[in-house]
């Protein structure tokens, strides 16, 4: 009889590989890119306009020496982007409106996607 | 992405060789990892019934986490429980494990899997495995009402092992719906449903559901931190379950 700890091993191995085969297929398709920069106390461009009703990516780039956290509680988005990198944020499909994001490690720095 | 989810896959079966886990009962685990950012949690229960094995059944857990990488966040858990007529008994110390394998919004759902190992405090308590996939789905708009929704599903297996061990199989589903109207106010509906040995159905006891209202909230202090709660009642919806049990979680974070 096989140790219980082997046994739960393959379970969880199983289970995994059925899980990610399970949502390989599930990939969002290419969607609109959009590119937002950290300099300094604040975004640039401060204010995305967006189309309504579509996915799309978000490019953040940090021209920072220091971390920062890409934040929108609308959104319910919330990234840490060191300093000199970039990270891609999924966003959408929105309804029209404005939506606000922020750096949550200097809440000065705001800023917001308009969908339209 | 692939080398996270090779990462995360490494790190999980590794997890599971090297070391036991288990699950405090009434608790929604989400597949999001939030990186370097520190948290302290507290996750309490309290039963309501007739039946006096069931009434005021506590549970209570502390609980200390990090975002090591974007994709994984280890946490030590300590647990303290009263069973009903009984007095406080620090249960186990408990190694949890959070990978998220897919980015947030990337895919038709959010991915993530659990792995955890329980030491128990007591030598006449196993030790305990618990894990399991992770799946959030974001829905905004919801049939056109113009609501954002959210959706998260965790189902756990658990295993006991080493001294005293029981060799059932038993199987944990949560389940959690709300709505994001505010981010200080989010009420929502979950359900916990426990299956005692899904291996050998036929030594199953009765399995116990649970189904209630939640509310979860949350409030940015910036660079402060983040304060999180969530409060709910579950009925209980067979005999075997107690008649009702509240559960809460608070939660303290910060960025580093």
């Amino acid at each position: 009889m096989k140790s219980p700890l082997i046994q739960t091993a393959r379970l969880a191995g199983l289970a995994l590989l059925a899980f990610c085969a399970a949502a390989a297929p599930l990939r969002a398709q290419d969607n609109a890119n959009f590119n937002i920069a950290i300099k300094e106390h604040h975004f640039e461009p401060a204010e995305l306009d967006v189309p309504a009703g579509i996915k799309f990516t978000v490019t953040v780039k940090n021209l920072n020496d220091t971390a920062a956290e890409f934040e929108s509680t609308v959104l319910n988005r919330e990234k840490v982007v060191v300093g000199g990198a970039s990270i891609t944020v999924y966003l959408g499909p929105l309804t029209p409106g404005s939506y606000e994001f922020f750096n949550d490690f200097d809440p000065d720095a705001r800023g917001h996607i308009v969908v339209k | 992405m692939r080398l996270q989810i090779s990462a995360g896959i490494v790190c999980c079966l590794a997890a599971l060789l090297t070391s036991y886990a288990a699950r405090a009962d009434f608790e929604m685990h989400y597949p999001v990892i939030d990186y370097r950012e520190a948290e302290i949690e507290h996750n309490g229960s309290t039963s309501f019934d007739n039946r006096s094995s069931m009434n005021n059944n506590q549970s209570y857990t502390i609980e200390l986490g990090y975002g090591v990488t974007p994709w994984w966040e280890p946490e030590l858990e300590f647990d303290l429980a009263a069973a009903p007529g009984q007095n406080w008994n620090y249960n186990a110390t408990t190694f949890e494990n959070t990978f998220q394998l897919t980015e947030q919004g990337e895919y038709w759902a959010d991915l993530g899997f659990f792995a955890e190992y329980q030491h128990a405090a007591s030598r006449l308590d196993a030790d305990a495995i618990n894990f399991g996939p992770l799946v959030q789905k974001e829905w905004n708009n919801a049939l056109g009402s113009g609501l954002n929704t959210l959706h998260t599903l965790n189902v756990l297996i658990s295993k006991e092992v080493g001294r005293n061990r029981n060799d059932a199989t038993p199987l944990a589903v949560s389940w959690q719906s709300r709505l994001e109207l505010d981010p200080l106010f989010q009420p929502g509906i979950e359900y916990y449903g426990n299956f005692n040995n899904i291996a050998g159905p036929t030594t199953m006891s009765d399995p116990t559901h649970r189904a209630g209202p939640v509310i979860v909230g949350a409030y940015n202090m910036y660079q402060y931190g983040k304060l999180k709660y969530e409060a709910g009642y579950l009925v209980g919806l067979n005999n075997a379950t107690e008649r009702g049990t509240i559960r809460w979680r608070l939660e303290y974070e910060k960025s580093f």
